[in-house]
């Protein structure tokens, strides 16, 4: 389910059956132009591949709107707000919390995370519309998604 | 000469005019009204999109996942969107397109998704499952068989337009 007005009357509707939600985090920053254009890069991406992931499992997986951070603060301050704002927004209803990033910066703090981390390593994409972009897309999200199944089970 | 210089009076020559500009005037409101009521006749039907899926040779009895991109333009942004269709041919040699999207939640069922049940369509979010004509088992959480696409076959190509609801068997 999208963060949407359509499918959040649907998530109050059958909360009972939405058991997982997915978190994109997105780190940002503006004072030099190749991060910032990359970080630009990851959000579009990493936002269409859980658009897919979400379109695969929309009846079990909540997409969170994207979680976003100062790339150069740090990241054991940032991890303790996350839990405490995924605490605080999907607390117990949620048995699975997965954050989905092209941070690596994440790996290290991986532990601390309340829930599971997901990190793909980044690929600058320059057209999305290509053939191989769409492959490489289809891939991820098929990777993720049986990743998350394997949770389910 | 003159006389037939009078052959147009002024009181005719006035109501001509008026006449004219009159009908003129009246056409103008006029058309627009007649364009309005007749619009629904004239408009493209909005469902009839039929989009290019896949080549008939490449359809076999055993359903296999097809997917398209179109173009979605709303009042603010144009997006790609994507959309699958699970598609066989059945004994009579029919084309069967179904729908992907689970009745239940609709989320993305896979055909032979679970090892149990290696001839039907598996729903991973909440075990629903679906008979190969897409009918649903019954004691699973899915209370509707899955959408048909329309479809047309033109050229050896397979089009698919919208996924339409059937009712429960």
């Amino acid at each position: 389910m999208k963060w949407d007005t359509i499918d959040l009357k649907t998530y109050f509707k059958s909360k009972e059956y939405v058991d997982t939600v997915c978190i994109p985090l997105v780190p940002l920053n503006l004072s030099n132009e190749t991060d910032a254009i990359k970080f630009a890069n990851y959000q579009q991406t990493i936002q269409i591949i859980a658009k897919e992931v979400e379109r695969n499992f929309t009846g079990r997986v909540l997409l969170s709107p994207v979680y976003t951070y100062f790339s150069e603060g740090s990241y054991e301050a940032e991890q303790e707000r996350i839990n405490q704002w995924t605490e605080l927004m999907f607390g117990e209803d949620f048995k699975h919390k997965f954050f989905l990033t092209f941070d690596l910066k994440w790996k290290k703090e991986e532990k601390g995370l309340d829930g599971t981390l997901l990190w793909l390593p980044a690929s600058m994409i320059e057209d999305y519309q290509s053939e191989v972009t769409k492959k490489w897309i289809m891939d991820q999200k098929s990777q993720v998604s049986e990743l998350i199944r394997s949770f389910w089970q | 000469m003159s006389e037939k210089k009078q052959q147009v009076s002024r009181r005719q020559f006035l109501n001509y005019t008026l006449t004219g500009v009159g009908g003129f005037m009246a056409a103008s409101m006029l058309a627009p009204m007649v364009r309005f009521a007749i619009d629904p006749v004239l408009k493209a039907s909005a469902g009839g999109d039929m989009q290019a899926v896949a080549d008939v040779s490449e359809i076999t009895t055993e359903p296999q996942r097809f997917e398209w991109t179109v173009e979605q333009v709303d009042a603010w942004y144009t997006s790609d969107v994507t959309h699958s269709a699970w598609v066989y041919k059945n004994e009579n040699d029919e084309i069967v397109p179904l729908s992907p999207v689970c009745k239940h939640l609709g989320c993305q069922v896979n055909w032979a998704g679970n090892e149990d049940y290696p001839d039907q369509f598996y729903c991973p979010c909440h075990d629903g499952r679906y008979l190969k004509d897409g009918t649903n088992v019954p004691n699973t959480p899915p209370d509707a068989p899955l959408d048909l696409f329309e479809y047309e076959v033109k050229d050896g190509t397979l089009y698919l337009g919208q996924p339409v609801p059937r009712e429960e068997v």
